[in-house]
């Protein structure tokens, strides 16, 4: 246990290491070269122009609108994909009635309907949350249908051979087997959210990060636009952290090598 | 009562447990019975045909066979989870129709629920009738001890090696004191020490808690070290070709493969599949 701990400390440091001398070069480079900053800043401004966004508190409604979008989307977009993903698996109708439509409605890219949303339901933040709602309830969906048409045919039959009832069968069997499938879709799901917010903005809002990174770039205020893409990177990597926690939890037996590991 | 008769120290070979309790009429009464499957394309298989076999209670049946003899289709129906497509197949005088309280079941995986406990796991059958009563954990304390995993009781599956979920496993079919004890090919995925030892702690546990135990394997020497009758199966169609008496005296030990008489029914059976001009899958 403890060489494994020891060793991915080994791999954190190398990856910093790595990240240092990146940003080393990255800057050393600009200056060297003289790169105009609308081009290229330099990481140091950057950095200044982060620290001015948060201490000026520029920064604050923006990152608080995209919040609320991108975790209101995923939560609606994950309960969707539970329940439409749970009845199509369980019950047949529903899967001949509906899940080619979902099918057809899946390989739209959703991007392209973002204006529609837009004109359907407003400027405000519902329309950046059903987008990113929609965003997310695909792989959900997915995983959900995968997850229980991954139930194990031994681990049936012994449930069978014990005399379980279809109901025992799903609580005992049939949901914990789907969960490791739902938590893979979960993880894809929480980073795409992220873009779905994004997206949304850029579409068309009057506040969030999206609509943050538009003004600057307009504005020509290049490490200004850096400075957010820093801080929405962070929010992508707290979501997939926050999810790889569950999982870890939730499905304890299975290690980390084994998990289908997504992005 | 059984045990009473079957446990002496009976060594002088000849004095087989079948032919002491040959008596009794039959638990589990086979005839005719058939099983057909349609593939895809169409065609019917005989996975069974024409099976007959008759088994007393508490007697320990090993069924051998190549790949594809309809070995494993047979316990399935034992069990209840295929059904025979016509043919009687018997357990007290009723027609076996769908699973029973009274059979437990080893798989060749262990089976076992990753996400519960040993405890747990062996707690299964008990809490599927709903049964959480202080007696069920007790005998699911007491098995878990008899099989040396007492200490193991709170740990998951994936921390126990696979010889141990396979005991894990043994003690789950025994929970609900089953009468019928079916078990497909359950040391198959062992290595072959650890399939000793477990051979040998079956027969422990056979003579502890008397069972009709239905042993589906494709090693001869397993079949015949633990069998008081070998069934011998063959393939296209699914059949039985031969049924061997095991005329081996008991308690038997890992010392009665060197003896003679063992190797001389080994032989046999090996002769009944060379017959078959099979090649020699089976060892």
């Amino acid at each position: 246990m403890s060489a494994i701990t020891k060793q991915s400390r080994s791999h954190l440091l190398q990856s910093i290491a790595v990240a240092v001398v990146l940003i080393a070069v990255w800057e050393g480079a600009c200056r060297h070269f003289d790169i105009s900053s609308i081009i290229l800043p330099t990481p140091s401004s950057i950095v200044v122009r982060l620290y001015a966004l948060i201490t000026t508190g520029m920064i604050w409604p923006h990152l608080w609108a995209t919040l609320i979008e991108i975790l209101s989307g995923f939560a609606l977009g994950a309960v969707a994909g539970l329940v439409i993903g749970a009845m199509i698996s369980l019950i047949p109708v529903f899967e001949r009635l509906v899940y080619p439509y979902l099918v057809a409605l899946q390989t739209l890219p959703k991007v392209a309907i973002a204006p529609l949303f837009i004109i359907w339901f407003g400027y405000g933040l519902t329309s950046k949350i059903v987008i990113t709602a929609l965003v997310c309830f695909f792989p959900v969906l997915v995983s959900v249908i995968a997850g229980f048409h991954s139930t194990d045919k031994d681990q049936l039959d012994m449930m069978k051979a014990f005399g379980a009832t279809k109901w025992q069968t799903l609580l005992r069997l049939r949901i914990p087997s789907a969960l490791v499938l739902i938590f893979a879709g979960f993880e894809i799901a929480a980073v795409l959210a992220v873009i779905g917010a994004i997206v949304g903005e850029f579409v068309g809002a009057q506040v969030g990060l999206g609509y943050l990174i538009v003004t600057l770039n307009f504005g020509m205020d290049v490490p200004g636009v850096f400075a957010v893409l820093i801080v929405l990177s962070a929010i992508g990597l707290a979501m997939h952290g926050a999810m790889r926690y569950a999982a870890r939890r939730y499905i304890f037996w299975i290690r980390r090598s084994e998990a289908p590991v997504m992005l | 009562m059984m045990a009473a008769v079957a446990q002496p120290e009976r060594n002088a070979y000849g004095s087989s447990v079948s032919k002491l309790i040959s008596g009794k009429p039959a638990m589990i009464h086979i005839a005719g019975l058939e099983k057909r499957f349609m593939t895809r394309s169409g065609e019917t298989v005989n996975a069974l045909t024409k099976v007959n076999l008759d088994i007393r209670e508490n007697e320990f049946i090993s069924v051998v066979g190549p790949s594809g003899c309809g070995k494993t289709t047979l316990l399935r129906i034992l069990a209840g989870l295929e059904s025979a497509s016509s043919g009687v197949i018997q357990c007290d005088g009723t027609q076996i129709s769908g699973p029973r309280p009274d059979v437990g079941v080893v798989f060749q995986q262990a089976t076992l629920l990753p996400w519960n406990t040993v405890l747990t796991n062996v707690l299964l059958p008990a809490h599927l009738q709903n049964d959480k009563s202080q007696a069920r954990m007790k005998r699911a304390e007491g098995l878990l001890a008899f099989m040396g995993l007492k200490d193991f009781a709170q740990k998951y599956p994936f921390e126990l090696s696979g010889g141990m979920q396979q005991r894990v496993a043994i003690c789950r079919a025994l929970m609900r004191e089953p009468r019928i004890l079916l078990m497909d090919e359950p040391f198959g995925a062992l290595d072959a020490m650890t399939r000793e030892a477990m051979n040998m702690e079956l027969m422990r546990v056979w003579s502890e808690e008397r069972k009709t135990v239905i042993f589906i394997t494709h090693s001869i020497p397993e079949a015949v070290l633990l069998g008081d009758r070998v069934v011998v199966m063959s393939p296209r169609p699914g059949r039985i070709s031969e049924i061997i008496d095991v005329d081996v005296g008991r308690p038997r030990s890992l010392q009665t493969m060197a003896t003679s008489r063992f190797g001389e029914i080994c032989d046999h059976i090996r002769t009944i599949f060379g017959a078959q001009s099979l090649t020699a899958t089976s060892l």
